[in-house]
């Protein structure tokens, strides 16, 4: 069955890594296994818009080539009859990453927020259940960091602290979320991310064991919150013994 | 097609080395089978040097350091080196500023380089 993944994998592979390939396709929900003939048109502007920001992004010397050749297998493949677009209802269910088809054809230019009060774009609310999260939390960060203007090495660093806190979350508590939220005044452009989990805590003995570089567990909890608070501007830990852990953290750019 | 998530990594043997690109998320059993993989190979066939290309790797963080380096000293027990390529700028700026440790692999700019390195008489 040709999909979205097989198709534009085959494109892809050589340019982006695998990790990221993933990353990519898991934004794309369902869409991404659909048999490509039961895309609507809608939806292969939805890809092609989330393909080219990731292309942008993660193959820039490339990119242009890359485009046109995921934009002429959509094409190709896509129903020429036009007659296999299905209602809007039965379009795949949207996940956690869900696009906004509302911003698909006339994105061809940017990255970029739209212009006027609604610059910095909404909150994005991701949830971490399970290792393979991992990396698309990071990636999600990543293209947000990117996405406010933030500059290229400040949003590896973001990547980097959101892959550290949803490490924390997989190994130690199961379960949680980590939320994004741009936010932008006169002076500066800022990210803050929280990270909340319902596990089991951390024990206020530990916690100053983990800051004061005296404690390592066996996966490298201490170290990672410690990373954390290395990398970001601002930094805040509220964590209860059987309440759960919710660290918030913010990365500012100029503006 | 073997679903990506169940692929081992492939090692490659270079000149007397082991290569491995990493270009997949490493995870605890992953990294694990790698390791053991390397360490049987180290043993078997006299390698001097193991070589992991990180050229890929988009983002490391603490965790995957800490695999990195564990894969860098079990290699050293056995008296082979263990160097790590193709770190990107702005990966090592990060690494620098979180303060992680990674003292048991040595680094290269390239594989090359790395090859270079390991070549000369010790």
């Amino acid at each position: 069955m040709r999909t979205v993944e097989s198709e534009i994998g085959a494109i892809l592979t050589g340019s982006i890594s695998e990790i990221t390939q993933r990353s990519i396709f898991r934004r794309l929900g369902g869409m991404a296994r659909a048999p490509l003939q039961h895309l609507s048109t809608k939806d292969r502007h939805a890809i092609q818009t989330e393909l080219e920001s990731s292309v942008r992004l993660f193959a820039p010397a490339k990119s242009a080539q890359l485009i046109a050749s995921c934009a002429r297998a959509l094409a190709l493949l896509g129903a020429p009859g036009g007659s296999a677009d299905p209602p809007a209802g039965s379009s795949p269910p949207a996940g956690p990453f869900a696009l906004n088809p509302s911003a698909a054809p006339a994105g061809r230019g940017a990255v970029a927020a739209p212009a006027g009060s609604h610059a910095m774009g909404g909150d994005k609310r991701l949830s971490i259940d399970s290792e393979k999260d991992i990396a698309s939390a990071r990636l999600e960060a990543w293209a947000e960091a990117v996405r406010i203007g933030l500059s290229k090495f400040t949003s590896v660093k973001v990547a980097t602290a959101v892959s550290e806190l949803a490490r924390n979350i997989v190994f130690y508590a199961g379960k949680g979320t980590i939320e994004l939220r741009p936010r932008q005044d006169l002076r500066e452009t800022r990210l803050e991310i929280v990270a909340a989990d319902q596990g089991a805590g951390i024990e206020p003995e530990k916690l100053d064991a983990i800051f004061a570089g005296t404690f390592r567990s066996e996966r490298g909890l201490g170290k990672g919150l410690v990373a954390v608070q290395k990398l970001v501007d601002e930094f805040q830990i509220d964590t209860r013994p059987g309440r759960g852990t919710r660290v918030s953290c913010v990365f500012r750019g100029a503006r | 097609m073997k679903p990506r998530d169940e692929q081992e990594l492939p090692i490659i043997r270079v000149r007397g080395c082991l290569l491995v690109s990493i270009q997949t998320e490493l995870h605890d059993r992953l990294a694990l089978e790698l390791r053991s993989a390397l360490m049987e190979r180290v043993r078997t066939e006299g390698i001097r040097g193991v070589i992991l290309d990180v050229s890929w790797v988009e983002v490391i963080d603490s965790y995957i350091t800490r695999i990195l380096n564990d894969i860098g000293k079990s290699v050293r027990f056995m008296g082979a080196d263990c160097y790590m390529v193709g770190i990107r700028p702005a990966v090592a700026m990060t690494l620098v500023e979180m303060g992680v440790e990674l003292d048991a692999v040595s680094t290269a700019l390239s594989l090359d380089a790395a090859l270079e390195k390991l070549e000369l008489p010790r």
